[in-house]
């Protein structure tokens, strides 16, 4: 642990700061509350709102799981797991149980997430009306006035030009019955996981310098029409070519040499559990 | 004080979060009010409460009969500027205050705007007990399916939210710290009865 720094990083008065800021988004579901963002020792843009949530929250006794896009061992989950453990000593794990703090770009576990546990999600662009809408006052407008026919009407104009939803990752959800939110770019397959979870979501944006939140146990309902329904991705008839899983979110991977299209886990921790256990059974 | 600044408030933290996200779920800050030690005029619970949120960014109120002492107190060791109850961020309703004075305080408190509801108030009471008393059963965000907490409601605050925290997301949000140092968190999201209608 580098002593050089206060124990997680920030100084105590950005640590009250996001503080503050957090405990509001929690009171109030799905509304973006800005916050100061400080400078991070990685580029903004790069998961630095994640990363504040975590570094306010976290403590001596937490046990951090960092992912990106579903790994493990990518970069920026390497950089900033290696960040905080400098900072604090916290023990780390891959297995998503384990965790007590979930800081996670893009995905949201295969696990099951339980009572005790947060996740944070890094957001790079909160404001979910943003594609229509450039200015920051009419968005908070809008919000304010809960005007969200623009947010259907991009969905609308989607089928009309496509036949369907186009969103791909981050399909804008109705959080509580109130706020219209960015439930950072998740893909579709993981925003049924936000509605009634058993743990905290905490979301960071750091270059828009905004945090919001959904509660435990709060209604999350991804936007749609009453013809035209959410759907989430589908891999039906697909299963991982390594751990054999279905029903899990998997990553199309093109075998060039074969010429064939195959299918793997993109939560690798998951997949790596069930391997383990793929192996417990044929050892005995 | 013996109270380690920068570990003791993440865990006060870290239960106010547990609070704030689950309503209802009662947080025992007995550990970390045993190390701020004895001061005259609030509990030690309140006090480390103050230490975890409060800096010279932030406004405050005290509701006591030993107003002008605690608030002394508290600029002191947060650099936290007092003002008056209707424009504090952070409003303080000691134990010994008035019967009324948390209902007061709930109508007077900021409730932010429609542009801005982060805006509000934060109520922090000093309350006799939150797991003995009148039974109050919670929804809402946070919580399952209900909820039930005790409480030794001494005054028509209950009314008084419920008017207050009408136009979500306009509100106050309730913070409750009992002499056995036991933290309720209310959110303005949480609906509170007072009696449970068995269907």
């Amino acid at each position: 642990m580098n002593t050089a720094y206060n124990f997680a990083f920030f100084d105590e008065g950005s640590k009250r700061e996001i503080r503050r800021a957090t405990l509001k988004a929690i009171a109030i579901p799905g509304y973006q509350v800005p916050f100061a963002s400080r400078e991070m020792p990685i580029g903004r843009g790069w998961g630095t709102g994640g990363l504040q949530l975590t570094l306010s929250l976290i403590g001596r006794n937490d046990v951090l799981k960092v992912i990106d896009q579903g790994s493990d061992e990518s970069v920026n989950a390497v950089n900033i797991k290696k960040l905080v453990c400098d900072t604090t000593g916290v023990e780390t794990t891959e297995h998503t149980e384990e965790a007590t703090l979930i800081q996670s770009r893009h995905r949201i576990p295969e696990v099951p997430l339980r009572k005790g546990q947060i996740l944070v999600l890094q957001v790079p662009l909160p404001e979910p009306l943003r594609y229509y809408e450039p200015s920051e006052s009419q968005t908070k407008k809008l919000h304010a006035e809960k005007e969200y026919s623009g947010a259907w009407l991009m969905l609308f104009e989607q089928i009309m030009k496509y036949g369907s939803m186009t969103t791909g990752a981050d399909h804008p959800v109705l959080v509580n019955g109130r706020y219209v939110m960015a439930p950072s770019p998740i893909p579709r397959y993981d925003n049924p996981k936000m509605q009634q979870n058993d743990a905290l979501i905490l979301l960071g944006a750091g270059r828009e310098k905004k945090v919001y939140a959904v509660p435990p146990y709060t209604k999350v309902v991804s936007l749609d029409f009453d013809d035209y329904h959410f759907q989430p991705e589908s891999f039906e008839g697909k299963h991982c070519r390594l751990c054999g899983s279905t029903g899990v979110f998997l990553d199309e991977l093109v075998d060039e040499a074969a010429n064939k299209t195959v299918y793997q886990c993109n939560d690798t921790s998951y997949c790596l559990e069930k391997l383990n256990e793929v192996e417990k059974v044929g050892v005995n | 004080m013996k109270l380690d600044a920068v570990h003791y408030l993440q865990a006060v933290y870290r239960k106010m979060v547990d609070s704030a996200s689950r309503p209802g779920h009662i947080s025992d800050l007995r550990k970390e009010a045993g190390l701020a030690g004895t001061i005259t005029g609030c509990s030690p619970s309140l006090l480390v409460m103050a230490l975890t949120l409060l800096d010279q960014e932030v406004t405050f109120s005290v509701i006591s009969n030993q107003a002008d002492k605690v608030s002394k107190l508290i600029n002191q060791l947060t650099y936290a500027k007092q003002t008056e109850t209707a424009y504090a961020d952070y409003i303080f309703i000691l134990g010994d205050a008035s019967r009324g004075a948390l209902a007061e305080a709930i109508e007077k408190a900021k409730p932010g705007t429609l542009k801005n509801p982060h805006g509000s108030g934060t109520i922090i009471a000093e309350v006799d007990s939150v797991i003995s008393g009148d039974p109050l059963f919670l929804t809402g965000p946070g919580i399952e399916e209900t909820e039930t907490v005790f409480m030794n409601v001494r005054d028509s605050w209950v009314e008084a939210r419920r008017d207050k925290n009408r136009e979500f997301p306009l509100g106050v949000d309730l913070m409750f710290i009992d002499q056995h140092h036991q933290l309720l968190y209310l959110p303005r999201t949480t609906q509170i009865t007072e009696s449970q209608v068995v269907a």
